[in-house]
């Protein structure tokens, strides 16, 4: 009946051309379309926060986003660009050492919004860090050690920003 | 001793990140929802819309016609064998064939080229019900005249059970103190994040493969094969990662895992099913709604003598493991402290609601929250502090309970003294503000239960020759961290690195077997099994290499990937350079396998005597919370708790592990509650069923977790249970605490603020009239 | 059963100007086109098949509805458009409009706030929406748009029955408009929800406080309600019980029984009317109390 749409979408600094359908929302066209299964599927409704992704820099729940009006923004997932993302990576690295994973499956969706936390405020105190975090649930966790993790990423990053700074200076 | 061996640990002991955790931070790790294969279709689930009724007919050729479709089956495609967990309660049916029994049951299944199409066709199918009278609560359904669930099951009693330790009535009539109260406990979800999920294909050759997330994939495999009627070698299961389970569901085959296999074999594709929210939150396995009734006798100063319990558990409409959740409750309702008599009763009763069976800490939950509520009252009665009253009565190491619990270790008093002093409980008991309070609550768990059938793990390690250890065993990792921990077991023993050692996931077809993940036994049970499969595969390896190196096999030690010669360090080889010479001189596989629990001694679940348990985990805890008095909000401002997992093998995982489970049991007791009206659940979904959120926590500083540690000598290198002894203390806890801020006493969970609220104006009432 | 499906088909038109949304609008009713803002409600309405339309209007192009401009007479302009994100970082509302700012602070949560809309929280005319009391203490007025031309009315107007607004077929939000607030003036909106956030409101208060000169008597008193009634309100009579007085204990006791007795607070298995009534009591009083201090800690700043 409607026409499928052709669409260009930029994720991780990539440009795909698709054909998609208007009712397909972002979450569905990243995973079914574009295979990328990395950014989750859960409760459905922005509750969980698994489905988070960055549009322009900011984390929204892809499960609540048309992916026709994703068109021409910059989309990125925790699949990151093909040469690597340093935030996430320190980020990434933060959540393993400190013991924030468990199951895994809020993840993804916790990492993605930490990356967008640490850009906006790159030295959050633990209660901004809880109240960044309320759109995601973990269930196995309690949460303490993904607090500690981003904590800690956010040490690492201006550790690393702090070491790059002398020498970039002059 | 156990000191000394613990700072020779080379692997365990340390705080070590899970092994799969940056592919998982990576979003690189497959759940089965990511499982994609070529010509995939999707299956949908057509579900019961009445509480109970009888199917006429249903016409399907609507919805098979529709465009995209390409198979819908009902319970006739099956061959209408049921199955279930315990022999005597096999009533579940892949789908219902003459009748639903409640809103949810799975009726049809489509398969479509799409969700959408799939989804549509659901709308397509004409079901025409005979509606039938329906019961939703206990009470009602065991009456004369009420519906019958089930034909085999008059008044409708899905399990019954009835135990009696000691001489009860002798000593309630020494008692010097008897009160009797009763607790009603709610349905609460499992709330795992990932929905069930699975793809089937049932090949031409007549071989059925299901990809699932599965905590137990053993139990999955038979229970296949059971509703299947085939031979359970015609089929294979394979775990997926696994996005949490907290038991449930991801415990046995569901209605979705033999719908994607049979429309797999009408279509010969691959077919997906993945469940919804919504679905999750409306199919069976929910925590066990229960009315307790507890009857304790005391002496004078606070030593019970007695415990009578009668309880009433609302089991929804099938059994699942329901017959073994009420005979838990009774076996578990003295733990953690010594009650010389004791009796049970209890009846589980089918109504017309979702089934209900096992979630993290199972029915002890329960009984933790009637128990250490009734502990405190007691304590007030009698003048006596709550925690020298639970000192009083500790079950302490050595002892044997009268049901015949045989406790090696068990810190229970040590706990008790550890959270004093992280809670600065005697600086702040009584001494709190108005409104602000703290309770404490005790727990304990088994670290695995001793079952009727199968109940033995094992694990079999084969060496590679680049001197990495395969590692397999039966039981899966759910992000509680069994393959570090395995991995980390296997390391120790071979004196190799964790990273060396790869844990395979459970694929029927290749792992050993195994009953599954549940009931803190993993690490316990298959612990061991790892640990004399390492053993053996040493002993193999120093045979040869001792053979080479002039040695006696005796002198060998495996450290940091050789085998060294404890007498002369000098002379050392490497572990790799071994295992070639084995397998391409020798042509020998090195292999081990380790088994644990095969020849253990058995419970009698009809008198409930017996050692459930190889070992025993008591726990406590303390809370405090800031109560408003003109909303009855519960601020919840700290929680300090302390529990004997005996030697923490990863104290990473072990922190994770009790955590995770007391948030789990905040949300339990002040949040989540799966609401139904006539069977219909109003709140299927995580807007309305409220889990913790970060912002629901104590502050990092307030919210600590101690771990006393033994060395238990049943547990692999000491070990004993984490994952949910942890979280049954909690709810006490909190009751208390709520009680000592406020006066306001909750026998009913959950705890919402406005039964808080209106509990205030009722006290306030009663200081009214008695004057000022 | 399902209570979440797949979105339903519908063709998808992205408008670029205002005049483009009026011209896709005119002359259609609701069950053919559905305009979608942030569409964080929308989308889920749609997949409730609550609403399925033939046509989704998409905003998010329509640049000119996104904006908050302070106009030369001091009142604060908003475009419909605007996200929670952007009211939360715009300076004009940390500086002037405190109660705004913690209204919108208490949404969801970031990725929520960061694609929700304004217009999207007023037009969707839930009882339970939080920011709608705010702006009403706040005497906020809006502009509805349509071909036929742009009429504006206070927000109060806007609800006239659950779920529904007064705004035609044809006219969309477009935009909100808040006059300056007297200088020794302060609100607050207390959200009274389960947990400790992304909860739905279970009763949601704000109050709005101006002081006389003296900085001693209520010169005004704005009270309004979420989930109070089947509708966001302002409890009118309430409102004027302290107008010329001091704030004493009896006083707020009055307001606090007379904005009970004008509000209707529903029985669901969400909560009890009986228990919601006993939030609005409570809240009314201590939301009172807190803009009241903020009304007296601010007197004399300048405006
Ligand atoms: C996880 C979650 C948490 C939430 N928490 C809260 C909360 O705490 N408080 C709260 O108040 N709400 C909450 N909401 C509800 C809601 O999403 C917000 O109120 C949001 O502001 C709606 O804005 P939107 O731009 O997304 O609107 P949309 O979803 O795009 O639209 C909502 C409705 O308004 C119509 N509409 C949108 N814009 C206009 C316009 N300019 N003119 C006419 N009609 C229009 C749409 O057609 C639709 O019917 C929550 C929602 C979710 C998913």
């Amino acid at each position: 009946m409607i026409d499928l749409i052709p669409v260009s979408l930029r994720v991780n600094g990539v440009r795909y051309d698709i054909d998609i359908r208007p009712w397909r929302t972002l979450l569905e066209v990243l995973r079914e379309s574009l295979g990328m299964t990395g950014t989750k599927r859960s409760c459905g409704e922005g509750q969980c926060g698994t489905c988070t992704v960055l549009i322009d820099g900011k984390a929204v729940n892809s499960c609540l986003y048309l992916a026709v009006e994703a068109q021409g923004k910059e989309i990125a997932t925790i699949e990151g660009p093909p040469a690597g993302d340093p935030a996430l990576q320190q980020i990434q690295r933060s959540f393993v050492s400190k013991g924030a994973v468990q199951c895994g499956f809020c993840t993804p969706g916790m990492v993605v919004a930490t990356k967008a936390l640490l850009a906006d405020n790159p030295a959050p105190s633990e209660d901004e860090i809880r109240e960044a975090l309320v759109g995601h649930l973990c269930r196995c966790t309690g949460y303490v050690q993904i607090v500690e993790a981003i904590q800690d990423a956010a040490r690492g990053m201006q550790d690393a920003a702090s070491q790059m700074a002398p020498k970039g200076s002059d | 001793m156990n000191e000394q061996i613990r700072r020779e640990f080379q692997v365990l002991g340390k705080p070590t990140p899970k092994k799969d955790a940056p592919l998982k931070a990576a979003g690189r790790a497959e759940f089965a929802d990511d499982i994609n294969m070529p010509g995939m279709l999707h299956g949908k689930l057509l579900r019961s819309p009445h509480p109970h009724a009888r199917i006429v007919s249903i016409d399907t050729s609507r919805a098979a016609a529709l465009p995209g479709v390409r198979a819908v089956i009902t319970g006739k495609d099956f061959p209408g064998v049921r199955y279930g967990n315990l022999p005597r309660t096999r009533d579940y049916l892949p789908l219902a064939i003459d009748t639903v029994r409640y809103i949810g049951e799975e009726v049809a299944a489509v398969a479509a080229i799409d969700e959408d199409t799939a989804e549509e066709a659901l709308d397509l199918l004409q079901v025409e019900y005979e509606l039938l009278p329906a019961v939703f609560e206990p009470e009602e359904a065991m009456k004369p005249g009420a519906p019958q669930l089930h034909a085999p099951a008059p008044g409708n009693i899905s399990a019954h059970t009835e135990s009696q330790f000691g001489d009860v009535a002798a000593a309630f009539a020494e008692a010097d103190y008897v009160r009797e109260d009763v607790f009603e406990t709610h349905a609460v979800k499992q709330g795992m994040l990932e929905p069930h999920a699975c793809v089937g294909v049932w090949d031409s050759f007549g071989k059925a493969t299901l990809w699932s997330c599965k905590m137990s994939p053993y139990t999955v495999w038979r229970q296949l094969a059971m509703g299947l009627d085939i031979k359970p070698s015609d089929i294979r299961v394979v775990q997926t990662y696994v996005g949490g389970g907290f038991s449930g569901g991801k415990q046995e085959a569901m209605p979705m895992d033999f719908c994607a296999l049979m429309l797999s074999k009408k279509t010969g594709r691959p077919v997906k099913f993945v469940h919804t929210m919504e679905e999750v939150l409306t199919i069976g396995h929910m925590r066990h709604p229960m009315k307790i009734w507890l009857r304790t006798g005391t002496t004078k100063d606070g030593r019970i003598l007695a415990q009578h319990c009668k309880l009433l558990a609302n089991g929804g409409a099938y059994s699942s493991i329901g017959g073994f959740s009420i005979f838990l409750a009774g076996a578990m309702l003295n733990l953690p402290y010594r009650v010389p008599n004791m009796k049970f009763e209890s009846d589980r009763v089918y109504t017309n609601n979702g089934f209900c069976g096992a979630l993290r800490g199972h029915t002890v939950v329960q009984m933790c929250f009637a128990r250490d509520s009734q502990l405190e009252r007691i304590a007030e009665d009698l003048g006596i502090d709550p925690l020298e009253i639970r000192r009083r009565n500790a079950l302490h190491d050595g002892d044997v309970t009268p049901n015949g619990f045989r406790i090696n270790t068990f810190a229970f008093d040590e706990c008790i003294t550890r959270v004093a002093e992280m809670s600065g409980w005697y600086s702040k008991r009584g001494k709190l503000p108005k409104y602000r309070g703290i309770g404490f609550g005790c727990g304990a768990h088994l670290s695995g239960a001793r079952l009727m059938g199968h109940s033995a793990s094992a694990a079999e390690i084969r060496m590679l020759e680049d001197g990495t250890v395969h590692l397999t065993t039966g039981s899966t990792d759910v992000g509680q961290g069994v393959e570090t921990v395995m991995s980390m077991i296997a390391a120790e023993v071979l004196g190799v690195e964790v990273d060396d050692v790869n844990y395979l996931k459970v694929d029927s077809a290749a792992t050993p077997l195994d009953p599954g993940t549940f009931g803190s036994r993993v690490t316990l049970f298959t612990g061991n099994a790892v640990k004399q499969a390492a053993e053996e595969v040493c002993r193999q390896l120093a045979e040869i290499a001792g053979e080479r190196m002039g040695v006696d096999q005796q002198d060998l030690v495996f450290r940091k990937r050789e085998i060294i010669n404890r007498k002369d360090e000098r002379q050392r080889v490497s572990l790799k350079e071994i295992v070639r010479w084995a397998m391409f001189q020798q042509g020998r596989v090195i292999t081990g396998r380790g088994t644990y629990g095969a020849s253990e001694e058995k419970i009698d679940f009809q008198t409930g005597q017996g050692n459930l348990s190889p070992a025993y985990n008591p726990t406590a805890c303390a809370v405090e919370v800031e109560v408003d008095p003109e909303t009855g909000f519960v601020d919840v401002v700290g929680l300090w708790g302390a529990d004997d997992s005996g030697t923490p093998l990863n104290p990473m995982a072990v922190r994770g592990q009790v955590i995770g489970a007391a948030v789990m049991s905040i949300g339990h007791a002040l949040y989540e509650n799966l609401i139904r009206v006539d069977g219909k659940v109003m709140n299927p979904s995580f807007r309305d069923y409220k889990m913790p959120q970060a912002t629901d926590l104590p502050k990092l500083a307030d919210f600590q977790h101690a771990n006393v540690i033994t060395w238990e000598p049943e547990g692999p290198f000491g070990a004993k249970e984490a994952g949910q002894g942890a979280g049954t203390g909690v709810i006490a806890a909190l009751a208390n605490a709520i009680y000592d801020a406020t006066g306001v006493r909750l026998t009913r969970l959950p705890m919402t603020p406005e039964s808080i609220l209106f509990g205030l104006k009722g006290v306030q009432q009663q200081k009214g009239n008695r004057g000022p | 059963m399902t209570y979440l499906k797949r979105l339903p088909k519908f063709e998808y038109v992205s408008p670029r100007s205002l005049d483009e949304v009026c011209g896709l609008i005119a002359g259609t009713s609701d069950d053919e086109v559905m305009l979608l803002a942030g569409g964080t409600d929308a989308i889920l309405q749609m997949r409730r098949r609550e609403r399925v339309p033939r046509r989704v209007i998409g905003l998010k192009g329509v640049a000119e509805l996104e904006f908050v401009r302070e106009r030369a007479d001091g009142s604060l302009a908003i475009g419909a458009m605007t996200a929670l994100h952007t009211l939360l970082s715009a300076p004009a509302v940390s500086q002037r409009y405190d109660l705004l700012r913690e209204t919108t602070a208490q949404i969801g949560g970031p990725e929520l706030r960061n694609v929700a809309t304004i217009g999207g929280n007023i037009a969707g005319a839930l009882p339970c929406a939080d920011l709608p009391p705010a702006l009403m203490t706040l005497g906020a007025r809006i502009r509805l748009s349509s071909q036929r031309g742009d009429r504006w009315l206070p927000l109060d107007e806007f609800f006239p029955e659950f779920g529904r607004t007064v705004a035609e077929d044809d006219e969309l939000v477009a935009e909100i408009s808040l006059p300056r607030p007297a200088s020794n003036s302060g609100g607050t909106y207390l959200k009274f929800h389960d947990r400790h956030s992304m909860d739905m409101t279970v009763v949601g208060v704000s109050a709005f406080v101006v002081l006389d000169d003296d900085g001693r008597t209520f010169r005004d008193l704005k009270l309004a309600y979420a989930n109070g009634a089947p509708t966001v309100f302002r409890a009118r009579r309430a409102e004027t019980v302290l107008r010329g007085h001091a704030l004493t204990d009896e006083g707020l006791e009055a307001v606090a029984e007379t904005a009970c007795a004008e509000s209707s607070p529903r029985t669901s298995w969400r909560a009890n009317g009986e228990y919601r009534l006993e939030l609005i009591r409570a809240l009314t009083k201590r939301a009172i109390r807190l803009a009241w201090g903020k009304a007296s800690s601010r007197k004399g700043t300048k405006p």
